[in-house]
């Protein structure tokens, strides 16, 4: 694609420009906040009234916020892992094999869904109470591979079926097994997928406030969401550290894309090849 | 049937002080069968209320452990969504509850239903603390004569104002509703840039003053059953005059009708507010914020229709404890918390007021003009709203906001809009029988 | 037909060993078969475990408690059996068929239409940027994603407060507005233009990843010849993207739908949205007051419930015409 017509030399960089614009600026206007000496009365303002890292100094020392962050990334993580292994595995099976119940299963995935998580609350936790889970980090993963796995098995169901089967049969006449085959050859196709579902398996887990904070009795359990809340006060907010507290929680999950993002590109290389 | 908290005080005010003078340090001890060693005792916390509450608990903690042995690991809850929390909780049983929480007033019927807080009646007579508690208060977490706990601290609505700007026009703070409405005028003339006196669609305790001043009552209780009031001839007088200050009079400009009462606190400190109805907790808040403001705002209680006072809404916290294994131990706890030298200090720290009677007047004999007139409100006007869970429903169903919020937006009479929440109201009422 | 396209039939060539065993060769056919028959289900089963455990079953507990008049307890609530009474009164409240409904409809089309079509047009975008350029957007693009929803709301809000918001000083500088008199959030269309607007901000960055992440493995000779037979850029978007890329469409059609319909803070935290504005209340403020606001869990279930019926009727007719064309099927 390599026209260069009038069009794309002007319309590219103003589609870029606006798209910038529209996607970054609430995003601004959240980090001069929590830049902002006088925060609360900010008002309409574009520029803050000073930069002072005030706020920030205060979420960090009194709003525990090391530990949550922890608390968030071991949550994350273990939710990225476990979900992807999982969702491709099912993937696999619906998009791969014909087989009794299949449409059943796949509508199933989708229902369970459906439900309004504020309807799940009170059900799950006497579930999970009864699992002896509550109050874990690891029983909060567990909740949220199930909030992402619908997601993640239907998107990557999509990509293992964008593999053409010819790929895969010509890697059994090379005489490969199911399983090698399905390491070597599908893992890389279905690898962009990966990581758009292992993203959307992230920021479910890292941005979920009501489980997070239900369902831990102990306060160095809580994941950076649930510290955001604790500056709503009753009577007053106090916005600087709201939105310092926000930018805490948002900058990770742009440092853990920046990382994944070169496997959406390498997943193009392979795909390229492949293909 | 609203209570107004006329006179107890000073009547149970001697008695307090001879309860509370001869057992202040000792009494708690006197329970020596309690032995705490080895137990941990969870507590759960508002956050906010007290800006820097780890060293209050750490003082308080320490002294709990010295006298019974037991540790105590304190929780800090958010009000945005800790009522989920509790009712989570409650439902996990003995072993998700803490053993003492603060319960806000209005939930401690709720709470109270599902059987998981501790009936402490008994417990507070024996300690001869029963007389001492502020009336209004006690009332808001008693259900059947069953008293859930102790009052923990309170606060009142009044009247916050610029002194600077009165001043400077002459103006002096309204004592009835029509020198309101003029000094408001005389605001909005003088200070075209400021909001003469919002009329905020999201605080219905800005509201509620105007209902109970002009004789009404969102509800009122026969025999056993509630019905409401909030479309009688009284209580459409007062919302129709504090609707008009907006709708008719110009005195707050459209923005205002969504606002809830930390965004006209915002407002005023930023200078932008000339007079509102303000709790009791904000001065001290206004000044932290806006260091600039000191000398420059007074408070007084809110005006009645023609003078006097017109009753604000005693809310609150209690401390209660839930039926754990420790309750003892929690009690314990508790009565430590919110009597003596506690008590007093959390309501410092808090700028709110104490739940016993004697505490409240010490702090209102120290004469300070941020909070005479705010003590003055709690003990010679305050009120409360219907004392039932449904009650509570009707609030969540935010049924006098909706009211309030129509007549400002223009879509109904005030008339019109009262018989639709009266309708509302009743309709829960009957539900919930 | 379909058999014949799995791994396993691929693989397993009539090529019968000329050993007499004639037993043995049906042991094999058969250990053949069943692990045609397994494989699929030993696949799904951890991921069906989790799911079956965690949603499925406090699934079944919701819809059980729908049918309950139930009461939250110390230690477990105690739910009576009331039949369909909580649907019946669901179903008879005026404002639920005249506001709630309308406006929750309204919203979540308006915000799956464009979430969808603005995240595939900056799907499409990023595919053609360089590499440095796309790192730049797409890692912006998900500061938008990743910026939380409540702090999201905050910031439109702000940015929309009447008289002294930037947005409300702007239109009111362009002689669009009398400031002093309009407030935004009190008008219905201009609340949910403002709901609409950070929803999709939220919500397209989720389109456009997952739609980029499909364009990477479209094969580029699909394209190549494409552009040999002379389709113009439109038909080969239309022709070669649009059916390469059907399952992700679907998905992500689906996904926004089931979403945007549930949305609940976003309208909660604006001015007015949390129940004190009849007009504007949605599906997930409705039922969330009637159910938890006030206690009433058998109604909050029996919500949820008319919520999942509505989804999955809305669902299948997605899946019916998204397939209807294509000789694929789910």
């Amino acid at each position: 694609m390599k026209r260069t017509s009038i069009a794309s030399r002007v319309g590219l960089p103003a589609a870029v420009a606006g798209l910038l614009i529209f996607t970054l600026f609430p995003v601004y206007w959240m980090m001069s906040t929590a830049l902002d000496p006088r925060a609360s009365s900010r008002g309409s303002d574009v520029l803050p009234s000073g930069v002072s890292f005030e706020h920030f100094s205060r979420v960090w020392n009194e709003g525990d916020f090391d530990r949550y962050l922890l608390n968030s990334a071991i949550v994350g993580l273990g939710t990225i892992l476990a979900a992807g292994v999982l969702a491709l595995f099912a993937a696999v099976a619906v998009a791969r094999f014909r087989f009794t119940f299949r449409t059943s299963v796949l509508i199933m995935i989708l229902i369970v869904q459906m439900v309004p998580l504020e309807a799940l609350v009170i059900p799950l936790f006497l579930q999970m109470r009864d699992y002896e889970m509550l109050n874990s980090l690891l029983g909060l993963t567990i909740v949220y591979i199930a909030l992402s796995l619908p997601f993640a098995i239907w998107t990557l169901r999509g990509f293992v079926a964008t593999v053409p089967k010819e790929v895969e049969e010509a890697a059994y006449i090379d005489g490969c097994s199911w399983p090698r085959m399905f390491w070597s050859v599908l893992l890389p196709l279905v690898a962009p997928g990966l990581v758009a579902t292992s993203v959307f398996a992230f920021i479910t887990a890292w941005n979920e406030f009501i489980f997070a904070y239900v369902f831990m009795q102990d306060s160095d359990k809580y994941t950076a969401a649930v510290g955001i809340y604790q500056f709503f006060g009753e009577n007053d907010t106090a916005w600087g550290p709201v939105m310092a507290s926000s930018t805490l929680v948002t900058l990770p999950v742009l440092i853990f894309f920046v990382i994944v993002q070169r496997r959406l590109a390498s997943g193009l290389a392979a795909g390229a090849i492949k293909g | 049937m609203r209570k107004f908290v006329i006179g107890a005080v000073s009547a149970a005010m001697v008695l307090g002080l001879a309860a509370c003078g001869s057992d202040s340090d000792d009494e708690g001890g006197g329970g020596d069968a309690l032995d705490g060693k080895g137990k941990t005792l969870d507590v759960w916390i508002m956050k906010g209320t007290n800006p820097d509450a780890d060293p209050f608990f750490a003082k308080l903690n320490k002294e709990f452990e010295k006298k019974t042995g037991a540790k105590v690991n304190v929780e800090y809850q958010q009000w945005e969504s800790a009522q989920r929390k509790f009712t989570t909780a409650i439902e996990g049983g003995p072993d998700q509850v803490p053993d003492v929480a603060e319960v806000g007033t209005t939930w401690v019927p709720q709470f109270a239903e599902t059987g998981g807080l501790v009936d402490v009646t008994d417990e507070v007579e024996a300690a001869g603390l029963d007389q001492d508690l502020v009336e209004g208060l006690k009332d808001a977490g008693t259900l059947d004569g069953k008293q859930y706990g102790m009052p923990w601290y309170a606060g009142v609505r009044g009247l916050v104002y610029r002194k600077d700007v009165f001043d400077k026009h002459g103006l002096k703070p309204p004592t009835n509703w029509e020198e309101l409405r003029d000094v408001a005028l005389t605001l909005k003339e003088e200070e075209p840039d400021m909001i003469p006196f919002p009329v905020a669609g999201g605080a219905e305790m800005f509201a509620m003053p105007f209902v109970w001043g002009a004789g009404g009552d969102a509800a009122v209780q026969e025999g056993d059953t509630w019905k409401s009031a909030i479309n009688s001839p009284e209580s459409v007088e007062g919302l129709q005059f504090y609707t008009d200050l907006a709708t008719k009079d110009g005195l707050s400009p459209a923005k205002v009708t969504t606002w809830r009462e930390d965004e006209v606190a915002q407002e005023f400190t930023k200078g932008n507010v000339a007079m509102t109805i303000s709790g009791n907790w904000t001065p001290k808040t206004f000044l932290d914020e806006a260091p600039e403001l000191e000398g420059k705002i007074a408070a007084a209680p809110i005006p009645g229709q023609d003078g006097g006072m017109s009753p604000s809404f005693l809310g609150g916290s209690y401390l209660s404890t839930f039926d754990s294994d420790k309750k003892e131990l929690a009690w314990e706890y508790v009565k430590m918390a919110t009597t003596g030298k506690f008590a007093a200090e959390w309501a410092e720290q808090t700028n709110y007021f104490p739940g016993t009677n004697t505490e409240l007047e010490k702090i209102a004999a120290e004469g300070d003009p941020l909070v005479e007139p705010f003590a003055k409100q709690m003990m010679e006007a305050g009120a409360t709203v219907p004392k039932t869970t449904a009650y509570g429903e009707i609030q969540a169903s935010q049924v006098v906001l909706k009211l309030v919020q129509s007549v400002l937006k223009g879509d109904a009479s005030v008339q019109e809009a009262a018989d639709k929440a009266a309708g509302e109201m009743d309709d829960i009422f009957a539900k919930s029988e | 037909m379909k058999e014949s396209l799995t791994a396993e039939a691929a693989i397993a060539p009539p090529k019968e060993p000329s050993r007499p065993g004639r037993t043995s060769a049906d042991a094999a056919r058969r250990r053949k078969r069943l692990v045609t028959l397994t494989r699929p289900w030993l696949l799904l089963a951890p991921a069906l475990a989790v799911l079956g455990g965690l949603l499925l079953w406090p699934l079944v507990e919701v819809g059980k408690l729908s049918l309950q008049e139930y009461e939250v307890k110390f230690g477990g609530g105690v739910g009576t059996w009331v039949g369909f009474d909580n649907y019946a009164n669901l179903l008879s409240h005026e404002l639920l068929w005249r506001t709630v409904l309308p406006n929750t409809v309204f919203f979540a089309f308006a915000c799956v239409v464009l979430t969808v079509a603005f995240g595939t047009a900056v799907a499409l975008l990023l595919n053609r940027l360089g590499t440095i350029w796309r790192v730049i957007c797409s890692t912006a693009i998900m500061a938008a994603w990743a910026m939380p929803a409540v702090t999201g709301t905050y910031v439109w809000v702000w940015l929309f407060a009447p008289e002294d918001g930037l947005m409300s000083r702007i239109a009111g500088g362009l002689g669009l507005i009398d400031p002093e008199t309009t407030n935004w959030f009190t008008d219905r269309l201009a609340f949910y233009a403002i709901a609409t607007l950070n929803v999709v901000h939220h919500g397209f960055p989720f389109v456009a990843i997952t739609v980029l992440a499909g364009l990477m493995t479209v094969p580029k000779e699909l394209y190549e010849a494409g552009m040999i037979d002379g389709a113009s850029a439109w038909q080969r978007f239309w022709r070669i993207t649009v059916p390469a890329l059907r399952p992700i469409f679907l998905v992500v059609t689906i996904l926004s739908t089931i979403w945007d319909f549930k949305v609940f803070t976003q309208i909660f935290l604006m001015p007015g949205g949390s129940g004190s504005n009849e007009d504007v209340m949605n599906l997930g403020v409705y039922s969330y007051i009637e159910a938890f606001a006030k206690d009433d869990y058998g109604s909050g279930a029996a919500a949820a419930v008319l919520l999942t019926l509505l989804l999955i009727a809305i669902t299948l007719v997605y899946i019916r015409t998204l397939f209807r064309q294509g000789e694929e099927d789910l």
